[in-house]
């Protein structure tokens, strides 16, 4: 889990192009939107897009995305639950 | 008051018909022209329905009278403008001063596209005459030319608003004496950079579309093009028949909420919507219809709707989205809606809202189910809002009203 | 009652080292390539990391421009904003094209097709001023910034109450614009030095881009470049003839004839071919103005015309006319200015006067 967490925080950085962010500055439990990291609703659509092509998941209705990527281990608890079935 | 500038001349082509009659043929019979996609070559032509113009590009070219490889958006430009400027009753109107401005939000793309696929894996390769006309201005230049119109000539690309925004200019460059008349709207094909884009944002639905209902899911693309012609009171006064409408309101607003969202209260489209009844002069009552944005979006439909219920109160006019026919035709979304409700104001009808079910949880209004005939319809708002938070309403008023 | 437009700010980003106000053209870029790029300034003193990181080139270089020229206004309310831009966000344009191509039109990003729409500048602005007014975006061709201009025009004859509108253009080389117009043989082949460009004869023109905002308000302030009077668009003038009765008549519209004009900014671009009657309005048209040239400094775009829009400005508020701009000198004061531009086929004839 601990190995997910510190990919995505890397991958988060590279597809959101956050070059003033260094991905171990990011917490595991860090709010992702709004007042934590302060990403907003097109960063929601490219966690998506990121979902889909590292991962394989396809999250078909963009509301669910808040909950799924409320922080980086949340969105790894996820992966880990939708990459096993 | 400013003096007023006239509806004289009207040209439309969409999935609903190649001309003016055959758009107001499909709206009084409620056929919708959304469909699967035939003619586009891309994945998701299966998926995702859309409002094609049902024609190859080889029969529009033979319709506009221009050569097979002129882009899909300056074809479709070419025999709306055309039927417009026909449908103009003034003799040698080409010797007033006399404009087009016209309207689109990815020009040549259609053609773009094809020669990026040879382009994207060799630079060397891909045919140059498929992008020589890839800028928004070459489809209005093409038309122009043809038409003989000289005098300003000018393309205006505020995403979905832009037909809509062309047609204040145009109205305004008229009311200023620096034109007499001008042909103003706009113009979109059907492009997989569009379906793809729209899709990236996860806002077009699978299904056709349901503005205004509490289920939708998205919006569906359309194209075609749709122009009417305005012209000052010294040009009316020479016509021999006498225009039933005239463009009496307009405002361009922003909503400066988001880049491709509007704001929970629609607070732009307030401002769009109040500046145009304060131009024309008019209080919300005088409304009797509002053609809607309406493009099925939950964030568009929800906003515009809020923005109505806080302008009109609980006294409503009727409503209607007519992209549940046409899909979202994108820069020409204005210029088609601005003819359907010049016929809304000639004939006394409203247009159904099309598949509408299920109210909206935060409205307390829904729009105008059934085709509404015999009716006395003065004032018609329409709406157009876009990426970019721009928005416009424009007023069109039967003459003498 | 007044409808003349005092331009009371200026800003641009262009190939030379334009986005300081506080000096003019005191040092000349030169360049040996047929490219001319903007000279960035530091964008961490106009947007912060979370703002910045979507944005390309052109959006960094135009919302930048428009907020020097916002700044130098004194940072007035603003009732408009109009953008001209030719040929609009061509690299995010061009990333999302190559996308959909890599991904099959599979799963693709959707940052560059957000930022690819032409209104993504004007739009930006009014994002970030929270500015809930007109907001317009032109693109056609070599009547893009024109356009924009007489958008502002048009506000001033309708609204008789004091305002102000932001107005100017932005434009960038994009990898594969640089790459197809190359194809077509647009650019200067041969190694060339854009300081003497305007002076040799030869076959194609120099890439260039920028963006140039101007603050235009119905009132003077203390900041007051000059005045906007109007702006005029000839498509496609036939012939001599043609062009110069446009520009008599031009003119006379404002009560002036060709003796009242002391400079006349030209858009010689240095392509023989599109010179032609540009060439031929210096020479016999402007016999006693001084001729100023600018297409050196920032390069050949469709939207050019607004960085002399800048030069003119410049040159009506410090009374200078600097050595590096002059192709014919008559000695005149820079009281009143025609900026006569040409891209291609379409002209266009701007006034300014002190």
């Amino acid at each position: 889990m601990q190995e997910l967490i510190s990919t995505l925080k890397q991958q988060i950085v590279e597809q959101l192009n956050l070059k003033h962010i260094k991905p171990e500055e990011i917490g595991d439990d860090q709010p992702l939107f709004v007042d934590g990291l302060g990403l907003d609703s097109i960063d929601a659509l490219e966690l998506i897009v990121l979902l889909q092509q590292k991962y394989g998941i396809k999250l078909a209705n963009p509301e669910e995305g808040p909950k799924v990527f409320h922080t980086v281990r949340a969105l790894a608890e996820f992966i880990t639950a939708n990459q096993k079935k | 008051m400013p003096s007023a500038v006239y509806i004289v001349g009207r040209g439309v082509i969409s999935a609903l018909g190649d001309d003016l009659s055959g758009n107001r043929q499909s709206l009084l019979q409620s056929q919708a022209g959304i469909k699967a996609i035939t003619r586009l070559n891309t994945r998701y032509s299966e998926m995702l329905p859309a409002a094609e113009v049902p024609h190859t590009n080889e029969a529009l070219a033979a319709m506009a009278d221009m050569p097979v490889t002129t882009t899909r958006t300056a074809l479709l430009s070419m025999i709306a403008a055309k039927e417009a400027f026909d449908s103009f009753q003034l003799p040698d109107k080409l010797n007033y001063r006399a404009g087009f401005i016209s309207a689109n939000t990815v020009g040549g793309m259609d053609k773009t596209e094809d020669f990026m696929k040879e382009f994207a894996v060799d630079t060397t390769k891909g045919k140059l005459h498929d992008v020589i006309h890839h800028d928004c201005g070459a489809a209005t230049e093409l038309v122009a030319e043809k038409l003989g119109i000289t005098e300003v000539v000018t393309t205006i690309s505020t995403a979905c608003s832009s037909a809509a925004n062309a047609m204040i200019y145009a109205a305004r460059l008229i009311r200023n004496g620096y034109l007499d008349w001008a042909i103003a709207g706009g113009t979109d094909a059907l492009s997989r950079f569009t379906i793809n884009g729209f899709n990236s944002l996860m806002i077009l639905d699978n299904e056709l579309c349901r503005p205004f209902d509490d289920t939708r899911k998205g919006l569906n693309l359309g194209e075609g093009a749709g122009y009417v012609v305005l012209a000052s009171e010294k040009i009316v006064a020479q016509l021999a028949q006498q225009p039933t409408v005239k463009l009496s309101g307009f405002a361009n607003a922003n909503d400066a909420f988001h880049q491709t969202a509007s704001s929970p209260e629609g607070r732009g489209n307030f401002d769009a919507m109040s500046g145009a009844l304060a131009e024309a002069g008019l209080q919300p009552a005088d409304i009797d219809y509002i053609n809607l944005h309406g493009t099925g979006t939950a964030n568009n439909d929800s906003s515009e709707g809020i923005a109505i219920s806080r302008l009109f109160g609980k006294d409503l006019p009727y409503l209607s989205s007519t992209k549940t026919y046409t899909g979202h035709t994108l820069a020409a979304c204005g210029g088609i809606e601005a003819i359907y409700s010049t016929l809304a104001i000639e004939e006394g009808v409203v247009f159904p809202n099309l598949r509408f079910q299920h109210q909206m949880k935060e409205l307390e209004f829904e729009p105008q189910i059934c085709l509404l005939e015999g009716k006395e319809i003065r004032h018609v708002l329409s709406n157009s809002f876009g990426f970019g938070g721009n928005c416009t309403s424009l007023i069109f008023s039967k003459v003498n009203e | 009652m007044n409808k003349e437009l005092y331009i009371n700010g200026i800003g641009a980003i262009s190939p030379q080292k334009t986005f300081d106000n506080s000096v003019f053209l005191e040092e000349v870029l030169s360049y040996s390539t047929n490219k001319m790029m903007c000279v960035d300034p530091d964008y961490s003193l106009f947007f912060d990391g979370r703002a910045i990181r979507r944005m390309s080139r052109i959006l960094k270089f135009g919302i930048a421009a428009a907020m020097i020229a916002i700044e130098d206004a004194g940072k007035p309310e603003l009732d408009a904003i109009s953008t001209g831009t030719g040929f609009g966000c061509l690299e995010d344009s061009e990333i999302f094209l190559r996308n959909i191509v890599a991904e099959n039109e599979g799963v693709v990003s959707p940052t560059p097709f957000i930022q690819s729409t032409h209104n993504t500048v004007s739009g930006q602005i009014a994002l970030l001023l929270k500015c809930q007014k007109s907001n317009n975006t032109f693109s056609h061709k070599g009547f893009s910034f024109e356009s924009a201009l007489l958008d502002a025009r048009l506000n001033a004859l309708d609204y008789n109450v004091q305002q102000n509108f932001l107005v100017g253009s932005s434009d960038e080389v994009s990898t594969a614009s640089y790459a197809i117009m190359s194809r077509m043989n647009i650019f200067r082949k041969e190694p060339c030095d854009n300081l003497a460009q305007l002076a040799s004869s030869g076959k194609g023109v120099i890439a260039g881009e920028g963006a140039a905002y101007v603050v235009l308000g119905k009132a003077a302030t203390e900041n007051t470049y000059g005045r906007f009077v109007d702006v005029k668009m000839i498509s496609n003038p036939k012939d001599e003839a043609t062009i110069e009765k446009a520009i008599h008549a031009f003119l006379a519209l404002h009560e002036l004839s060709l003796k009242d004009v002391d400079i006349v900014i030209s858009g010689l671009c240095g392509d023989e071919s599109r010179d032609t009657l540009l060439k031929h309005c210096n020479e016999k048209v402007y016999t006693e103005q001084t001729i100023v040239g600018f297409k050196h400094l920032c390069g050949e775009y469709m939207t050019a015309s607004s960085f002399a829009v800048w030069l003119g400005a410049k040159m009506l508020k410090t009374q200078q006319v600097p050595e590096s701009v002059v192709l014919r000198n008559t000695a005149r004061t820079p009281k009143t200015i025609l900026i006569h531009n040409a891209y291609k086929t379409s002209h266009s004839l701007i006034l300014l006067k002190q």
